[in-house]
């Protein structure tokens, strides 16, 4: 690319520090363990490489703690105490390098060692990140009074966001995260995922699909390294002519708004589109009074909940999305009359059931 | 910004034949000078009406922004541009909200007319050019009112229909098919037939209860359709399509027709502001329109409870199966979550189970409306400043270190704006992004 303009790259980083004791522990808990100091300096390699890329590329990194978020390091806020420099290292990297491991430390150290850990920061921390790229990507005349800034408010072609998450979903955070994922949009950001530990997190793989950015659930942990370089340090415009690893299947289940769970089927409210994981009478957040014919349509066609997904999927594990079967449907008949006439019966018996439990 | 628009504002008003960039479509071009006397008479006609008519908002507002901008010390507009941006912005977050009801799935399809008439020049600077602009305007103001709708944009050119934009709940991706220009220059005659038609089959997999509609934008005064146009009306009555037509010259009784018997709306534009005013009453949705209409009570009639499935979408590489809508092998596509049968496109109704089948982000679009971040307060500059944080919290720009001379209303004199809720402070640009498009605030994560 023969752009003057360099790439931005914010990295956020998880540091919740029961999390990183789990991925830290030695078989057979984990297959590849992975600790926390391994980990920075394999961060710092990918950093530092992607400061050599190109000269004009900016960074900034932020860090998701228990209950705050930080920014540990950005490329137009250097460090206000430079350390003495290693004749033997290239002074960006030293830079970046101990500004990023003393601010870590420092703010690991300053959490002390609560009973119980506040939930994460990562919204805080992505909305950071964005709120900076907003800041830096606007155009020099906005910025009122501020004469160095404008040679770092160039408008910047490719911003993109690394999460390096370690922690699973939090579903009290399932709108401030999709609020921030259509902010992302809106600013042509792509959101990059790296779920190095841990389960699969069903809203950061959806914030990576709508943003065109790659999510990636790191299963060989030992080469972490590995995989940064390779899928995540290309700008979105040339991995389009690489092989990155193709996103697996994308989950859009939702966090409902009653008990904050996590939900495939819901119910909707029409007038705010709240979602509910059970029929409400009344809708809690606008207040809406449903019509008493849906509530006893809908209790009557609602599965018993034990007996959820029994009937079609082979495994008959009460876990729906990893049990699915995507050749299974393919061979039942597909026309509409059909489905209905699969369809009644299910409903006819979850009603006869609701009226001996009365 | 106010001096780039004044520009604009002085071409549309002046005279003088405004230079397009269009060396490359002489014919067209040539047309347009052809027909330029009808043309010029009827742009008299509708100058005048537009200069009588300055109650629209959109100009009042303008005109009045202009006339308190004030050069700075220096000679420069920009602080003034800086503190009139943030200063409505501001106006508009500290506005009490107004309850926002959204209203269930709707379907549009945008029918742009491309025909040679769209080059006339009554309306500024070209019919053609008006309408884009209209169209773009039209489709964000839709998406936020229907975050759970789509739009898809057919064209009509050269007696055919052409897909321009597939059907998409994402405003970019809608804007962005009709955002070059040179790939829709209007040419040849439109036929209304073949472009319904067109529009037809696009919305046909969708879920039942669902709105279809068809928004027509037509310029020209003349169909040319292969067939018997009122036998694709009636198709259209059947299938429950409502058509809504917005006409740049005339009534034509075949268009008046259309939306009289499929219940949609009928206008002729009679200048620039009267155009866009038609494309606007057709943003909120019609049900909601009617209960307006009879004085909106308490209880929305039409409220529901709906239950919806959110799907899992198979990666383009998955081995491939058949689909149960259009019995299909292919590798991409939806699993219900109830009876895992795998689905084309979504939002639709599942074929096995008949559960609706949504997109979660979709409905997500709309929740920034439910529970927004509260309005920052305003840190006055008497307030202590020594122990105070010396950067935004956001973003980490260092806060100005002397309150600045000439602070307006609604402004802080040092540039620091506080969260009610976590008390952290942020600068004047972050202030508006927050409230503007993040709706998130990075302190408290609410
Ligand atoms: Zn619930
Ligand atoms: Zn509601
Ligand atoms: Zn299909
Ligand atoms: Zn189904
Ligand atoms: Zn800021
Ligand atoms: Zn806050």
């Amino acid at each position: 690319m023969n752009d003057p303009r360099g790439d931005h790259l914010s990295v956020v980083v998880d540091l919740s520090p029961t999390q990183w004791h789990l991925s830290a522990l030695q078989p057979p808990a984990n297959v590849y363990p992975l600790p926390l100091s391994s980990f920075l300096s394999q961060l710092l390699a990918f950093l530092n490489s992607h400061m050599a890329c190109k000269h004009e590329n900016t960074l900034a990194v932020f860090g998701a703690l228990p209950g705050k978020s930080v920014m540990l390091y950005s490329s137009t806020n250097p460090a206000k105490n430079l350390q003495v420099m290693d004749s033997n290292s290239y002074p960006p990297f030293k830079l970046v390098d101990t500004t990023v491991v003393t601010r870590t430390a420092e703010e690991l150290d300053a959490l002390g060692d609560p009973d119980e850990e506040e939930p994460l920061g990562l919204v805080g921390a992505m909305t950071k990140a964005l709120c900076y790229i907003n800041r830096i990507t606007l155009p020099p005349a906005q910025i009122p009074g501020k004469k160095q800034g404008i040679s770092n408010s160039l408008v910047m072609p490719e911003p993109r966001i690394l999460v390096l998450s370690v922690s699973p979903d939090h579903a009290t955070s399932y709108i401030p995260i999709m609020n921030s994922i259509f902010s992302a949009q809106k600013l042509k950001v792509t959101i990059d995922v790296c779920q190095l530990y841990g389960p699969e997190t069903v809203f950061l793989q959806q914030a990576a699909h709508l943003t065109g950015g790659s999510y990636i659930h790191l299963e060989r942990r030992d080469a972490l390294l590995q995989y940064l370089i390779m899928s995540f340090l290309p700008p979105p415009s040339i991995r389009k002519v690489l092989s990155v690893p193709t996103q697996d299947k994308i989950d859009f289940r939702a966090a409902c708004f009653c008990h904050k769970t996590i939900v495939d089927v819901g119910f909707v409210c029409s007038v705010c589109l709240s979602i509910f994981c059970q029929p409400v009478p009344v809708c809690s957040t606008c207040r809406t009074k449903f019509p008493i014919k849906t509530l006893q349509r809908l209790n009557a066609s609602r599965p018993p909940p034990n007996a959820t997904n029994t009937t079609r999927t082979t495994t008959g594990t009460p876990v729906p999305q990893s049990a699915s079967n995507p050749t299974t449907p393919a061979l039942t008949q597909p026309t509409s009359t059909n489905g209905s006439s699969v369809h009644r019966p299910a409903q006819a018996r979850s009603s006869l059931s609701q009226q001996s439990s009365m | 910004m106010p001096p780039r628009r004044d520009a604009e504002y002085m071409d549309v008003d002046s005279d003088s034949d405004i230079s397009l960039p269009d060396d490359d479509y002489d014919g067209s071009r040539a047309k347009g000078k052809g027909r330029s006397k009808t043309g010029e008479r009827k742009s008299e006609k509708g100058k005048g009406k537009a200069k009588d008519n300055q109650a629209y908002t959109w100009e009042a507002s303008y005109a009045r922004s202009w006339d308190t901008v004030q050069e700075d010390e220096a000679g420069s507009l920009q602080t003034s541009v800086e503190e009139l941006l943030a200063r409505g912005r501001r106006r508009r977050l500290l506005a009490p909200a107004a309850a926002v009801r959204r209203t269930i799935i709707r379907h549009l399809i945008l029918l742009l007319d491309l025909s040679s008439s769209m080059m006339d020049r009554d309306m500024r600077p070209t019919r053609f050019d008006l309408m884009l602009q209209y169209a773009r305007e039209f489709i964000v103001e839709w998406f936020d009112q229907n975050p759970l709708g789509q739009i898809g944009i057919v064209g009509m050119r050269a007696g055919l229909g052409e897909k321009i934009g597939h059907m998409s709940g994402n405003p970019q991706d809608v804007l962005k098919a009709i955002s070059e220009r040179h790939k829709l220059e209007p040419v040849g005659e439109p036929s209304l037939q073949n472009a319904i038609e067109m529009a037809k089959s696009t919305m046909s997999h969708l879920p039942t209860h669902s709105s279809r509609e068809i928004l027509v934008v037509f310029g020209s005064l003349t169909t040319c359709d292969p067939g018997n146009i009122h036998d694709t009306l009636d198709t259209c009555v059947k299938n429950k399509i409502r058509i809504s037509v917005v006409a740049l010259a005339a009534e034509m009784k075949i268009c008046r027709e259309m939306c009289d018997k499929t219940g949609g709306q009928f206008g002729v534009a009679m200048n620039e502001g009267h155009f866009k005013d038609l494309l606007f009453e057709l943003v909120p949705p019609p049900a909601q329109r009617a209960s307006r209409a009879a004085g909106a009570g308490a209880t929305n009639p039409a409220a529901d409870l709906m239950m919806m499935g959110f799907p899992t979408r198979l990666p383009d590489a998955s081995p491939q199966s058949f689909c149960v809508c259009h019995n299909e092998l292919k590798s991409e596509g939806y699993l219900c979550p109830r009876c895992q049968a795998k689905i084309c496109d979504i939002p639709t109704d599942c074929d096995i189970c008949g559960l609706m089948i949504v997109s979660s982000p979709h409905l997500a679009r709309s929740y920034h409306h439910l529970f927004p971040v509260k309005p920052y307060e305003i840190v006055a500059a008497s307030e202590a400043l020594s122990e105070r944080a010396t950067e935004c919290h956001a973003c980490s720009r260092p806060f100005p270190l002397t309150p600045a001379a000439s602070a307006t209303e609604g402004m802080s004199p040092v540039g620091r704006y506080r969260c009610p809720e976590c008390h952290n402070e942020f600068c004047s640009e972050c202030d508006v992004f927050i409230h503007d498009v993040v709706h998130c605030c990075p302190g408290c994560g609410k």
